[in-house]
């Protein structure tokens, strides 16, 4: 650690640890329900452990962002934070909001929009932690006046995802209009602001990592920038397809959503030949390990498996059966679990010293486990929405009596999905295994700041 | 491409492309009206939007497809069922499905009278909607058909009330003259009105889906008007399958299964939405079930 300020980091690491884990129970919960008859059916009914499980992660992956945040602005502004009370306070708001949502879910106390279940009280609260994430990392910034690309467009992803988050405060009588701008937060921040977060941590961990060249890393970023809005905000239209919109938007969305992939074969190029550039060096291989699984799953998930349903005579058959649930895994997973996955790999062996540099041999298994059984889940959901599409929308089956003949595929799901758990179980353990050591170990005054240990293995 | 180059293609891209959205948003705004048929928003529709978000049923169903896929899409569940079953579906689900044979139930949600009569008119309302004419195939809750496969598209389309193009043949089919046997006119209708007939009834012996099996009606029929509990004004078996069809109240199958307070389950929307030769093919089709 080179900032005092950076512990804050490690505080909201440690809870999104914490709410990785318990996420994981409720995804496990909800897998089993599948095959049925439900123990839990007046107690923990699917719609519950449903909502905790996607509201989980998206406040896991937001408090990670927020961390990795905190740990990233001090580094490349090469200052202490502006203010770390206010960080802690933000964090205690962001907590206490977390769990009385998810207290409440378990009583029902929410909106039923889907994603955006969150009750207006904590919608409120939610933009007030935003806002002071925001106005913290930008006095950061200001107060140093250094200024990079990478943290840009940071900056642009994490303001934009307060932005788009107000739309979801309002409410329409008309359901049809009120899918119309849930999409705008969904979509925009999972197509577009989200994607500029995972963008800018990707540049700096690959510079960091790989010792790239920045200029041409923050050349590369600005391209990725444009593709991913250009199709993302256009891609918006492929959630319009069904709900009672015009029909123009149908080729619209087909067209743009086959656009997205570009920007995510990017990533990967970027990462690929970020590491070429000078030929993995950097003592920390398992945060690079995460950092370009991130990119590489992206593609995969993301980028290939949206791709795989998205043109409008294909979605016509596949929307709202389990194929969207393969995809959704796919793709959250690889974009922003993993990313955030990487940021704490990179920032551990600083916050605690006793660790090892390269990473532990649990912190490999954790990789590969999570790895393989989120490939299987993501085969699991595919077989079952492939067959589930054939049954049921080809062959004119009950929706019931084409769920009973999937059964198999849903004991895959479980199986599958028992060894993500162990994956992430590992991840955890090995995260609380070693007490941090918040002091600064290394001289912030060093006036080679970028000469990260990185040894070029070419010469 | 130098950094001042790229750092523009950004800006434009992004620009253009969220000025192009905006516009598309101002337009569909315009076209919401029809689109939803905005004029029908009554109170009761709003009132039954907020139960739905209420009692989270997008969480385990799906409504446009948008959902949570673990309970079956109810984008036009008003189409296929009929307020009567509904009402009585949503008081008690576990009457109609057994968790151990179908391995998943809805539980009871204990949601008041007013409650379960907004969201009747909500998913009425929604039934309504423009939307493209997803979903493809109507969605069942049970049971196992192929319907419409040997219709051409404009033959459904008279059918089934669903605006397609005319002219348009689905791969494989098989044309119609018009000049065939009445039986197997009705056993096409039997599949293809709107709602389905068989998205209730099999004729399976036996295979009881949300309607009684249809299997031996003639049989069964020809018992019942003889017999003094009939309560209905036909007076032999195709009559009575006609009576049903047009007007199924007339005469209620007992069992809280089929009918709650003298009103059937069965939707009575087929005596406006058929022609009558339509109804003469469906009695055909329906008396030659052995």
């Amino acid at each position: 650690m080179r900032y005092k300020s950076q512990s804050v980091a490690y505080w909201y690491f440690a809870v999104a640890m914490v709410l990785f884990g318990l996420q994981i129970v409720f995804g496990l919960l909800s897998a089993t329900k599948y095959l049925g008859p439900d123990p839990l059916l007046y107690i923990l009914p699917f719609d519950v452990t449903k909502v905790i499980h996607t509201n989980l992660l998206v406040v896991w992956v937001l408090t990670g962002f927020m961390g990795a945040t905190y740990w990233m602005v001090p580094d490349e502004s090469r200052t202490e934070l502006h203010s770390v009370k206010l960080a802690y306070l933000q964090l205690a708001l962001w907590v206490v909001m977390g769990v009385t949502a998810v207290i409440g879910y378990l009583f029902r106390y929410g909106t039923g929009n889907k994603l955006l279940e969150q009750p207006l009280p904590h919608k409120i609260v939610i933009v007030v932690v935003m806002l002071m994430f925001l106005y913290n990392v930008v006095m950061t910034i200001r107060k140093s006046g250094r200024f990079t690309t990478t943290e840009g467009v940071l900056l642009l992803g994490v303001a934009g995802a307060a932005v788009l988050y107000l739309p979801s405060l309002l409410e329409y009588d008309n359901y049809v209009v009120s899918i119309f701008y849930r999409w705008w937060t969904i979509h925009l921040w999972v197509e577009g602001v989200w994607e500029m977060i995972q963008g800018g941590f990707l540049a700096y961990l690959l510079i960091r990592l790989s010792g790239a060249d920045r200029e041409v890393m923050e050349k590369w970023l600005y391209v990725i920038v444009g593709l991913v809005f250009m199709a993302g905000i256009l891609g918006t239209a492929h959630h319009y397809y069904w709900v009672g919109v015009p029909s123009y938007w149908l080729p619209i969305g087909g067209i743009f959503s086959a656009l997205e992939p570009v920007a995510l074969v990017g990533m990967a190029m970027y990462a690929y030949s970020a590491m070429r550039r000078s030929g993995l060096a950097h003592p920390n291989t398992l945060a690079l390990h995460w950092t370009v699984g991130s990119a590489v799953y992206t593609l995969f998930g993301a980028g290939l498996l949206g791709l795989a349903h998205t043109w409008p005579s294909v979605n016509k058959w596949t929307h709202g059966t389990l194929i969207t649930a393969m995809h959704g895994h796919a793709a959250f997973y690889g974009a922003y679990a993993m990313i955030v996955l990487a940021m704490i790999t990179y920032a551990l062996p600083a916050i605690s010293p006793a660790r090892r540099e390269q990473g532990t041999s649990l912190g490999y298994w954790a990789f590969w486990l999570q790895l393989a059984g989120m490939f299987g889940m993501t085969l699991s959901f595919a077989t079952a929405g492939i067959g589930q599409v054939y049954l049921e929308r080809i062959m004119g089956l009950g929706y019931l009596d084409a769920q009973l003949k999937i059964q198999v595929h849903f004991l895959m799901l479980i199986g599958t999905g028992t060894l993500f758990a162990i994956g992430v179980a590992l991840f955890i353990i090995d995260f609380f295994r070693y007490a941090p050591r918040l002091e600064v170990t290394q001289d912030a005054t060093d006036p080679d700041l970028q000469a990260v240990p990185v040894k070029p293995a070419r010469a | 491409m130098n950094k001042r180059q790229s750092r523009l293609f950004a800006i434009a891209c992004t620009g253009i492309a969220a000025v192009v959205f905006l516009g598309l948003t101002v337009d569909s705004h315009r076209q919401f009206p029809t689109l939803t048929n905005e004029a029908q928003l009554t109170p009761q529709v709003i009132a039954g939007k907020d139960v739905w978000h209420k009692y989270n049923c997008v969480n385990c169903h799906t409504l446009f497809g948008e959902g949570a896929y673990y309970a079956p899409d109810l984008t036009k569940i008003a189409k296929h069922r009929g307020e009567q079953y509904l009402q009585a579906y949503m008081r008690n689900p576990a009457q109609f499905y057994d968790e151990q044979r179908h391995r998943r139930l809805m539980p009871k949600q204990d949601l008041s009278d007013e409650e379960i009569k907004n969201l009747i008119d909500f998913l009425g309302w929604v039934s309504n909607v423009d939307n493209q004419g997803w979903p493809p195939r109507p969605i069942l809750v049970t049971g196992a058909t192929i319907p419409g496969t040997d219709m051409t598209a404009s033959q459904q389309a008279q059918t089934s009330g669903e605006q397609t193009t005319t002219g348009q043949v689905p791969p494989g089919a098989r044309p119609l003259t018009g000049n065939e046997n009445p039986i197997a006119l009705g056993e096409r209708l039997f599949r293809s009105v709107t709602p389905a007939c068989n998205a209730c009834h099999s004729v399976a012996q036996g295979a009881n889906m949300a309607g009684p099996s249809l299997a031996g009606l003639t049989a069964k029929a020809s018992q019942l008007v003889g017999s003094p509990d009939y309560k209905g004004k036909a007076k032999d078996p195709e009559g009575y399958i006609r009576e049903s069809i047009v007007d199924p109240s007339a005469h209620v199958v007992p069992g809280a299964m089929y009918s709650a307070n003298n009103m059937s389950f069965m939707p009575n929307t087929y005596g406006q939405s058929l022609k009558p030769e339509q109804v003469d093919q469906l009695v055909a089709y329906l008396s030659s079930i052995k």
